[in-house]
């Protein structure tokens, strides 16, 4: 190429890549959601990944059918991620303030949202109009999301953890299916059974890594009787014989029994991989945890089935329990927010549509009666059709979730601060699980300290 | 290939010639270059093959050396769940553009300090260069801070590639490369030049920077290399999965994704790189030789 | 030639007039001048300048609910009373120290061995670059998933049994994670450092080593005397680039150890910026951090610029 002949290409080149990102910049200014001529545009987060073919369909057919029926609504779906609250992302879309119009977030994020100042109040406008079943929605999930009287998120799901075992594995290593491990003890016990198989096959399985150890050490330490903070939220609490018990069980299970397998430092998708490939006996987790497994890691839902979390000696004291819901962006006009709200009482929380269309889902690979999403009153008029229609359409044996169901544990919500604890107590977790000299009380006492060091700094 | 020139080296040729030596040279040269391949070629072996497997193969002690059954599935599932297509596009985009705005601001910049020589040029190179010491990591809260709310102009950069391109300007590194390269360019020819009545322009357009082509290359690779290997920047201010890199996507993904797909989706994304690596490796690797030193 | 070829102006433009111009000129050069840098100096002031004063700030105050309020040095407290942070640092540290001994020696001898051959250059030097074009976390990916996998269906434990060795737990062993993380961190990164260094090597006069051979000395000595000094200057500035660049540890945490790896293991600096800013909310703090780290970096650059100029 002769000189001025690339200098022109340069040239063009020049222009044509300012002018192309001067169009990306101006497509990107008028997404926003304008009322004009009483057409509403909202946008809406957590649309399912690609990945997940079926839900993405249902989910784009349930925004045609919506649309049809509300012509001056328009929705505009964002996928954020095959984890639709992933905490650094979370917050970064907070701070940056480019969350959805009406956006998911997590029970616990509610502090986190009303820090960044950019949540609506939605009290006003929450009522049997906007969602026809909102009388019938658990008042316990409403007060998850309010703060000094005022609402500022819709539950969409809530969930509370058990123990989770594969059928198979449990039969191989001569198992009752039936009468799953009550207590820790007896878990100990089937573990290192079912590891006796051999084959990397881990009897029961933990995490200790990327927040998500400190959140099932709670879960743990809930089971046990005790807590994470004090009741006044402002000391730590775990370091006590409820935590030192949670710990000296895994320690005997990772290395007295050697039942735990050697891949350790999982965090929410290592261990779901390994149970999809059939090497996990035993973790704790909600029920979807089995749904992720199928749809996501390639298991099978005949493998599964859910009892009741253990406890030491008898029945758990306690287990956590958790939830999801959509927050509102601060500035929407009220015809943004109750037709957001419309969109969520439709896909959400309405018997036989969206999420709650159990006839829809029953031929594709996703499970339909898993005891969830537990959003209605128990009694209520909604929870008794949801309840009906769920059992009517299951295409998992709900026989796998009856121990689960029958045997409720007291359901406790995630501690203040969750996420910068769960951090700290990742420590602890992946110190007994990858040291077999690791000392239980300096781990604990070590982030005992963290903990109140942070308490003390953060509020 | 073999005798490209006559310098000596450390070993002197003929010493290599001779007897022992040359058995010695022979010898060693078998060791690397079997070496060489088992430890640079054999990790991207497993990694093409790893991915074939199927997530019970993968677990299997010892691990297999070839594929029992390979699944092709992974490949396409990579493909199609992570949306490479558009990963891919979005990283040269940025990697594009980045060159674009790097090699148009930084050698105005450049140029202008080194011969145009302005009031006050030297206490803004200086202040530039200041900058070379301060890593990434150290600003990057205030950075993100300034990208989502431009100080003036209140405008928000998030999800736009200007927050990729424009930050990139501000490298003092190429500058101060750039600068150093004017430097050595004759005054002479910018004397003749101006004494023609050219405009600075004009004489940084047809004198200049046809001279500067090596230079110009090394920082084009720079940035190119920049945008390609970045990730956190890039992940605070993408956050939507249409806007995101390759890098940022593969990661993102990670967390929701059997790892032999992971796997299959990074060898899927370093093809790309790899052919014009192969394709340009002759000019990238003078480039970057002959630039770095004589910069 | 090029300057030749150029086609010149098409009207000569009338020299500016000898009288009263000169003023006017000067300006008109200045504002040239000025004009030239505009793009970049507004990137350097929106992007670096702005940022830096806007992280000071930032680092003295507190955001809750929205509001902004000033905290003192509050956050300076909270970051350094953090349990976490020394051991950051002590991490940070034994990262640098550890990837300046393999990062920054291997590839130098890498160098001078590719030097040496007159065979199958161009083979290997698109090996040991060919790392370098893979996107970081797929690398690091495969470094986690396959090479530091626990069990002996890792890669490098089954290497490790075959040759009869015992197993490392890797990632998961405290006292393996940095070497690890350096190990795959060099693998990914050396290639362009080899090749800097061989441009660096090609231009060595090759009468140095005759004089020196001549003078008796070994491989080793003519190393230690020609090839060594020679390359002083490369030498001293890639090893300052590479410190400031392994400060900055972040990603191999990120992906090799999930974050903080086994009992904080992991955990770097970066990493905390990271974690306090987008895990806990905590911008101010991570923009005191970053403070500290500046500091860090600036005291620990004065005192490399003091001693590599002193040996002048």
């Amino acid at each position: 190429m002769s000189v001025p002949q690339y200098r022109k290409v340069a040239a063009l080149a020049l222009v044509a890549g300012l002018g192309f990102s001067l169009t990306a910049c101006s497509t990107k200014s008028d997404d926003g959601g304008d009322t004009a001529g009483g057409k509403v545009t909202i946008s809406v987060d957590c649309q399912p990944v690609a990945a997940q073919k079926e839900l993405l369909a249902n989910w784009n057919a349930d925004v045609a059918e919506f649309q049809k029926q509300n012509p001056d609504i328009t929705i505009k779906s964002v996928s954020v991620g095959e984890q639709c609250n992933n905490p650094p992302d979370f917050t970064a879309r907070l701070a940056g303030g480019t969350m959805t119009d009406v956006f998911y977030g997590y029970m616990t994020d509610l502090q986190q949202v009303l820090d960044s100042g950019k949540a609506m109040d939605i009290t006003e406008y929450a009522n049997k109009d906007t969602i026809p079943t909102w009388d019938s929605v658990d008042p316990a999930l409403k007060e998850v999301f309010t703060d000094g009287g005022k609402l500022y998120a819709v539950p969409v799901k809530n969930y509370s953890m058990g123990l989770v075992y594969n059928k198979t594995l449990f039969t191989k290593a001569g198992l009752d299916v039936n009468n799953p491990p009550k207590t820790w003890p007896e878990v100990r016990a089937a573990a290192k059974k079912i590891a006796a198989l051999g084959n990397g096959i881990a009897g029961y399985s933990e995490y200790s890594a990327g927040n998500t150890g400190g959140w099932h050490f709670t879960s743990l330490i809930y089971s046990q009787g005790g807590r994470v903070l004090s009741e006044d939220g402002k000391k730590a609490a775990f370091n006590d014989a409820a935590g030192k018990q949670v710990l000296q069980n895994l320690k005997d299970m990772r290395y007295g029994d050697n039942s735990m397998g050697s891949r350790q430092l999982l965090q929410w998708a290592d261990l779901l991989t390994n149970a999809g490939a059939g090497k996990v006996g035993m973790f704790i987790g909600a029920p979807d945890s089995t749904q992720a497994i199928v749809s996501q890691f390639q298991g099978k839902y005949e493998d599964w089935a859910m009892a009741p979390l253990p406890g030491q000696t008898g029945p758990a004291k306690g287990t956590l329990g958790g939830g999801e819901g959509y927050f509102f962006k601060a500035g929407l006009s009220p015809d943004q927010v109750k037709a957001g709200l419309k969109w969520i009482a439709y896909q959400k929380l309405t018997v036989g549509k969206g999420q709650l269309d159990y006839a829809r889902a029953k031929p594709q690979n996703y499970p339909v009666g898993l005891p969830q999403p537990l959003l209605f009153t128990n009694g209520s008029e909604a929870q008794k059709q949801e309840l009906e229609l769920r059992t009517k359409n299951a295409n998992v044996d709900t026989a796998n979730f009856k121990i689960f169901e029958e045997n409720p544990v007291p359901i406790q919500g995630e501690p203040r601060n969750a996420q910068a604890i769960y951090a700290v107590l990742d420590s602890a977790m992946s110190g007994v699980l990858t040291n077999p000299n690791a000392n239980i009380d300096a781990l604990l006492k070590t982030a005992e300290e963290k903990v109140n060091q942070l308490l003390a700094a953060g509020s | 290939m073999a005798q490209d020139s006559g310098t000596r080296t450390l070993v002197s040729q003929s010493q290599l010639r001779r007897g022992r030596g040359r058995a010695i040279y022979w010898t060693l040269l078998a060791v690397v270059v079997v070496g060489f391949t088992l430890v640079f070629l054999g990790p991207l072996y497993w990694m093409v093959t790893g991915a074939l497997k199927s997530g019970q193969e993968i677990a299997q002690t010892p691990p297999s050396l070839f594929p029992k059954d390979p699944q092709v599935q992974n490949y396409v599932d990579a493909w199609n769940n992570l949306k490479l297509a558009k990963l891919l596009f979005n990283t040269f985009y940025y990697a594009a553009g980045a060159v674009l705005f790097q090699l148009v601001f930084d050698t105005a910049a450049a140029y202008s300090l080194s011969k145009l020589r302005p009031v006050l040029g030297n206490v803004i190179l200086g202040l530039m260069l200041a900058t070379l010491m301060i890593p990434a990591m150290v600003l990057i809260v205030p950075q993100y801070v300034t990208v989502i709310d431009l100080p003036i102009l209140h405008i928000n950069l998030l999800d736009s590639p200007f927050s990729i391109w424009l930050p990139l300007v501000a490298n003092a590194f190429n500058i101060f490369l750039l600068k150093r390269f004017f430097d050595s360019i004759p005054e002479d020819l910018m004397a003749a030049a101006f004494v023609d009545g050219a405009t600075p322009l004009r004489t940084l357009w047809s004198i200049i920077l046809p001279m500067s082509r090596p230079i110009l290359g090394v920082v084009a690779i720079f940035s190119v290399t920049a945008v390609w290997k970045d990730f956190l920047w890039p992940k605070l201010v993408m956050p939507s999965p249409e806007t995101r890199t390759v890098s940022v996507g593969i990661y993102a993904f990670a967390g929701g994704t059997p790892m032999n797909v992971v796997i299959a989706a990074s060898v899927i994304a370093a093809i790309p790189t790899v052919i014009i690596f192969l394709i340009f490796q002759r000019n990238i690797m003078s480039g970057l030789t002959a630039g770095s030193l004589k910069g | 030639m090029a300057v030749i070829t150029a086609p010149a102006p098409a009207g000569h433009k009338a020299p500016a007039s000898p009288a009263g111009g000169r003023r006017s000129r000067k300006l008109r050069d200045n504002l040239t001048g000025h004009t030239f840098l505009i793009g970049a100096v507004l990137c350097f002031a929106l992007f670096m300048w702005y940022p830096m004063i806007r992280g000071l700030v930032m680092s003295f105050q507190r955001t809750r609910r929205g509001e902004t309020t000033w905290v003192g040095w509050d956050n300076y407290i909270r970051i350094i009373d953090d349990p976490s942070f020394w051991i950051a640092w002590k991490n940070t540290f034994y990262f640098t120290a550890l990837a300046l001994v393999l990062g920054f020696a291997v590839p130098f001898f890498v160098a001078i061995l590719l030097n040496e051959f007159r065979h199958a250059k161009g083979y290997l030097r698109i090996l040991v670059y060919l790392p370098v074009m893979l996107p970081p976390a797929s690398a690091l990916f495969l470094f986690k998933f396959y090479a530091y996998d626990p069990s002996e269906a890792g890669l490098f434990n089954a290497i490790l049994t075959a040759l009869n060795l015992p197993t490392s737990e890797w990632m998961q062993s405290p006292t393996m994670t940095m070497p690890a993380m350096v190990l795959a961190s060099t693998w990914m990164n050396m290639g362009s450092a080899v090749l800097i260094y061989l441009a660096a090597l090609q231009n060595i006069p090759g009468e140095l080593y005759e004089a020196a051979e001549l003078d008796g000395a070994g491989i080793w000595k003519r190393i230690w005397n020609v090839t060594i000094p020679q390359t002083r200057l490369i030498l001293a500035l890639l090893a300052m680039l590479q410190i400031v660049a392994t400060m900055q540890l972040f990603i191999e945490p990120l992906i090799l150890a999930n974050g903080a790896g086994t009992q904080d293991s992991a955990t770097s600096v970066a990493y905390l910026i990271y974690q306090h800013g987008f895990f806990q909310n905590d911008l101010n703090g991570a923009a005191a951090l970053g403070m500290i780290m500046l500091v860090v970096l600036a005291a620990f650059s004065a005192v490399y610029v003091r001693l590599s100029t002193k040996e002048d």
